[in-house]
């Protein structure tokens, strides 16, 4: 049985409910309920959405070669059972943790991640919103690893799938909080906002994908605040709704920087340090400096990493 | 399938205009001009403020030099600190585009005498 569901891709499956929850959703915020949409970043994020899909078709046969290859060198042989698939789900979420915290940190992966924030928009449209150099960023590698274990492709392509279903429905604000037990382990709509916010507050925070447990247990989480709503998009929105400045700008923006890089250092900042080094605003420097400004003090941690109320 | 994909982002999309959501972000508020300005520019202390008399921007001056160019894009908006912008002015517009791909000119009708200052500053 498992066998047979693993070789279903749940994704096309979903792409339907996608479709009908967009509609709702329109219509639910048309009537009053919270939420946002203006139909030129809905269009640009539904281009980018078809775009992404093309792009993962033209190159997938590449990205399963080296999948394949790996797997052919693995430790172990991971049969293929309920247990395995827990566990594979379950670990496959934390690399998804370590990809889209590298996809925030570092600016290779970033060129390629930024795409999903680039809306001013919160929406189950902006879930859509996905990159067309996802494969040339090489953001399949953090996949790797549970191939190298013993993981079947076809099982670690399933879960992949899965998760990614998980993530469409907490690009909502219709949604407020979910109950408490809900908001302590699972990714939600109220952690995935704080995760698209722009305030200080919020820059690189909640890179969970299905589980929270991970942003938690490594000292990323943050709560979402009513006293200071999620501002969506990135640091310096784009001018445009053009879907192709939308999947290459930051590329561009690497590409000029290396150019004018003097130094392997400086050229190695302009590749791999976190987005913003080189223009004095990465996420550590805007907070910083909103806690200098506003008079915030820096949380202090638990050893859990998870924020500690002062005293 | 591919016919079938582009037929439904078509249709979501002519949705979303058919439901109104279709607003253009006019800016005639130089509070708001500020605000957004503050909240997009770190540090950032707004101490002077022009808003174009059609709304199609502002630019809003800080206490630190810095001057930020704030503009609509579709019901939200934009803000870019000017640095080394393209500056034209004629007779009450100003026009000003950041160095900065894409970004497109924004021409803001100040009057005269406020183009001709800003066009000074920038």
């Amino acid at each position: 049985m498992i066998d047979q569901l693993v070789t279903i891709d749940p994704v096309a499956i979903a792409i339907p409910a996608f479709v009908a929850l967009i509609i709702i959703e329109l219509l639910a915020v048309r009537l009053g309920w919270h939420g946002d949409y203006d139909w030129r970043d809905t269009g640009t994020s539904l281009v980018m959405g078809l775009g992404s899909t093309i792009a993962g078709a033209v190159v997938g046969g590449a990205v399963a070669g080296i999948a394949i290859f790996v797997w052919q060198h693995r430790l172990f042989d991971v049969p293929l059972t309920w247990w395995s698939l827990a566990l594979c789900f379950v670990l496959d979420d934390l690399g998804y943790y370590v990809f889209h915290r590298s996809a925030h940190r570092v600016r290779w992966f970033w060129a390629s991640h930024v795409i999903h924030h680039s809306s001013q928009h919160y929406n189950l449209s902006t879930a859509l919103r996905q990159t067309w150099t996802g494969a040339f960023s090489l953001g399949f590698i953090f996949r790797l690893p549970l191939l190298l274990i013993g993981f079947p492709p076809a099982l670690v392509i399933f879960c992949g799938g899965v998760n990614l279903i998980y993530q469409f429905w907490i690009h909502t604000e219709l949604v407020g909080r979910m109950p408490r037990w809900f908001e302590a382990v699972m990714n939600t709509p109220s952690h995935h906002r704080a995760h698209h916010g722009i305030n200080p507050r919020y820059l690189d925070r909640n890179f969970a994908g299905v589980f929270i447990i991970w942003d938690r247990m490594f000292g990323t989480f943050e709560a979402e605040r009513a006293d200071d709503p999620p501002r969506y998009g990135i640091i310096r929105n784009l001018a445009t709704f053009n879907p192709l400045w939308v999947a290459v700008h930051e590329w561009l923006g690497i590409a000029r920087d290396l150019a004018g890089a003097r130094s392997l250092k400086a050229a190695w900042a302009a590749i791999a340090a976190p987005p913003g080094t080189l223009s004095g605003e990465t996420a550590d420097m805007l907070r910083a400096s909103w806690q200098a400004d506003a008079g915030v003090a820096a949380p202090a941690r638990n050893q859990a990493g998870a924020a500690v109320p002062a005293e | 399938m591919l016919v079938f994909s582009l037929i439904g982002v078509a249709l979501l999309i002519g949705l979303a205009r058919l439901l109104g959501f279709a607003r253009r972000g006019g800016l005639v508020d130089a509070g708001l001009a500020e605000r957004l300005a503050v909240d997009a520019l770190p540090g950032f202390r707004p101490c002077d403020v022009a808003v174009s008399r059609d709304g199609a921007g502002a630019l809003v001056a800080g206490r630190d030099g810095r001057v930020a160019l704030v503009r609509p894009l579709g019901d939200r908006f934009v803000v870019r600190p000017l640095a080394h912008p393209l500056v034209a002015r004629a007779g009450a517009v100003l026009r000003v585009r950041p160095d900065e791909m894409m970004f497109p000119e924004t021409a803001l009708d100040l009057g005269e005498g406020a183009a001709s200052l800003w066009a000074a500053r920038l």
